[in-house]
């Protein structure tokens, strides 16, 4: 999939090309009209914001971004996926993408040593905690970000600054419990340490692949693009991705959750054929 | 060649769970255990969540002991009456296991809970089996023409009511306590995951004083059941069996159980207990050094509630 994505990527851009001189002949020799804030888009509707920090007259430039996968299936042969973002920018300008999991309140729980052995004593809940988080830009982010005004972008430490916790608990405990969870989370590949690089070629085309590890929850996944210009953001474009089960997993999680007696029936039903028959055939041989 | 496990909700190795599936198969052929108490700790260590690896090993107890059954029924080994009257305390206790298996799961101890009840189980049949066969083991060497000594000693079990006569095991005790034994394996069964053969068979040997013969069948005919409520009861209230990984499972017991069976039967009893024993221990003390070293990482994640 990302492969043939990587092939029509060039023939789409140069199409998109075609399209935007025809718009606005050249972004730079005359700004397009206050009305056209919205980029032209392909596979979809892309929809793009102004952030505060931009003056309501001046023109937006085009940012558009597509993915190379409109939704993440997980299917009975899912083991994680890898999804291109790919799309074109008025230069000049850098890349920077977040995608975030849909928000959730985790409980995160601390073992400690209790009579020699190791227990859960500890158990602290956050609001508003993403189930997945990546970053990835064009330029270390700390050089994108020096002049203090990327405004919505938030690294991971930043963002989860902002999950509330549940009920009493001394600071210092709570950064830790905070650690904590960005340790689990980093281990099961759902907070990937390393910023993702984003490449740029031609100076406006871009490209990245943003990876989906195996054991990722379900619900619909934001990726947000920014273009930023002297480190602020000039242009956002959201795009949300579901991510679901499909085909046989579905089915039988929908079963498993919705049916329960039934499934559990069902499970028994085919434990017995299955270790009938199995015995049967087995001491024939 | 990897799987999605829809329940378990990540993807696994094919081979690495019918392996597992199939040492379970062998053991329980072996040994007429269900294997459980060697696979779920293993299920559990490969990364599969604790409540899942319970519910489908559950399941998969269920294919194991229909296929030794099978056997063992055919031989005559299984004594009916017993094992009903096993299996009406099963049915309670399992049933009773899985209410405080949603509870622990709760307030966040079942890891733990299922890791200590293993150690403190499995290191004490363990010891006793060892003992027991290496006494026997010493004693038949020196002395081969030794008399067997009493079928059984009588004691406090003799004397409580309810007596009924178990005809194929040689008995005349009290319904209560195969009750109370069954009731016992069913919450273990619940908890853990296992079908319970490993403390029922030493139980109905040692404590009952059944004959070795129909132990084992009996034991895979009780076990059969109260796998098969764990089963549901668990699909029905926590919705945690895994109808994928459970038949990975099953598909790799269904190889080991004959071949275990066929073992089973080349080798004489006091050889076979000694074997179990030694395995049971080495299960116990790793799950034991698992509980005292000091974890890589302290944290884990609870329960993950998405927001309105």
């Amino acid at each position: 999939m990302t492969r043939l994505a990587a092939i029509l990527m060039p023939v789409l851009a140069a199409a998109l090309l075609l399209a935007s001189s025809g718009w606005a002949q050249g972004p730079r020799v005359e700004p397009p009209p206050a009305g056209a804030l919205v980029g032209p888009s392909i596979g979809g509707p892309v929809d793009s914001t102004v952030p505060p920090s931009v003056p309501v007259e001046a023109p937006t430039p085009d940012l558009v971004v597509d993915l190379s996968l409109a939704r993440v299936s997980i299917t009975s042969a899912f083991q994680g996926e890898s999804i291109l973002l790919f799309g074109m920018f008025d230069p000049p300008g850098e890349i920077v993408v977040v995608v975030a999991g849909p928000p959730a309140r985790q409980t995160v729980l601390r073992k400690q040593r209790f009579l020699g052995l190791w227990l859960n004593t500890g158990r602290q809940s956050f609001d508003d905690v993403p189930a997945y988080y990546a970053i990835a830009a064009s330029q270390p982010l700390q050089r994108l970000l020096a002049r203090g005004a990327g405004g919505e972008i938030l690294s991971l430490e930043d963002r989860l600054q902002s999950v509330r916790s549940i009920g009493e608990r001394e600071h210092q405990d709570l950064i830790k419990f905070r650690l904590g969870l960005v340790e689990v989370k980093r281990r099961e590949g759902l907070y990937p340490a390393a910023i993702g690089q984003v490449s740029i070629q031609a100076g406006r085309l871009f490209r990245v692949d943003l990876p989906f590890p195996s054991r990722l929850p379900e619900g619909i996944y934001e990726v947000r693009t920014y273009l930023l210009r002297d480190g602020k953001i000039v242009a956002a474009v959201s795009r949300p991705l579901p991510v679901a089960k499909e085909g046989f997993s579905a089915q039988l999680a929908g079963w498993a959750a919705n049916e329960g007696p039934l499934y559990g029936l069902g499970a028994i039903l085919l434990a017995l054929v299955a270790g009938w028959l199995g015995g049967a055939i087995m001491r024939r041989l | 060649m990897e799987i999605y496990l829809p329940i378990a909700e990540q993807s696994m190795n094919v081979f690495v769970l019918l392996g597992l599936g199939a040492a379970a198969g062998l053991l329980a052929g072996m040994f007429g255990v269900g294997g459980g108490f060697l696979a779920t700790p293993l299920l559990i260590f490969v990364g599969i969540p604790p409540a899942v690896a319970v519910a489908s090993q559950a399941n998969q107890v269920v294919a194991n002991s229909v296929s030794s059954l099978q056997v063992h029924w055919r031989r005559g080994n299984v004594d009916l009456r017993m094992g009903l009257i096993l299996l009406l305390g099963g049915l309670f206790g399992s049933t009773a296991g899985v209410w405080l298996f949603t509870y622990l799961k709760r307030i966040g101890q079942i890891d733990f809970v299922i890791a200590v009840a293993y150690v403190v189980m499995l290191s004490t049949i363990g010891a006793l089996m060892l003992v027991e066969s290496l006494r026997t083991y010493i004693r038949r060497r020196r002395n081969p023409q030794a008399p067997r000594g009493k079928l059984h000693t009588h004691y406090l079990v003799h004397r409580l009511p309810l007596k009924l006569r178990f005809y194929k095991s040689k008995l005349y005790i009290s319904a209560l306590l195969p009750v109370g034994i069954g009731f016992v394996i069913g919450v273990l069964s619940a908890i853990l995951g296992v079908g319970g053969g490993f403390v029922l068979v030493p139980a109905m040997i040692y404590i009952l004083g059944m004959p070795t013969a129909v132990v084992i069948g009996t034991s895979n005919f009780q076990i059969l059941f109260v796998a098969a409520n764990v089963t549901f009861l668990q699909a029905a209230t926590n919705g945690t069996v895994d109808i994928v990984l459970a038949l990975l499972l099953i598909l790799g017991g269904v190889v080991g159980a004959p071949i275990g069976s066929r073992l089973a039967a080349k080798l004489p009893g006091v050889v076979l207990r000694g074997m179990m024993s030694i395995l049971i221990l080495a299960v116990a003390t790793e799950l034991l050094t698992e509980l005292l070293r000091t974890p890589s990482s302290l944290y884990s994640l609870g329960t993950r509630e998405v927001m309105p």
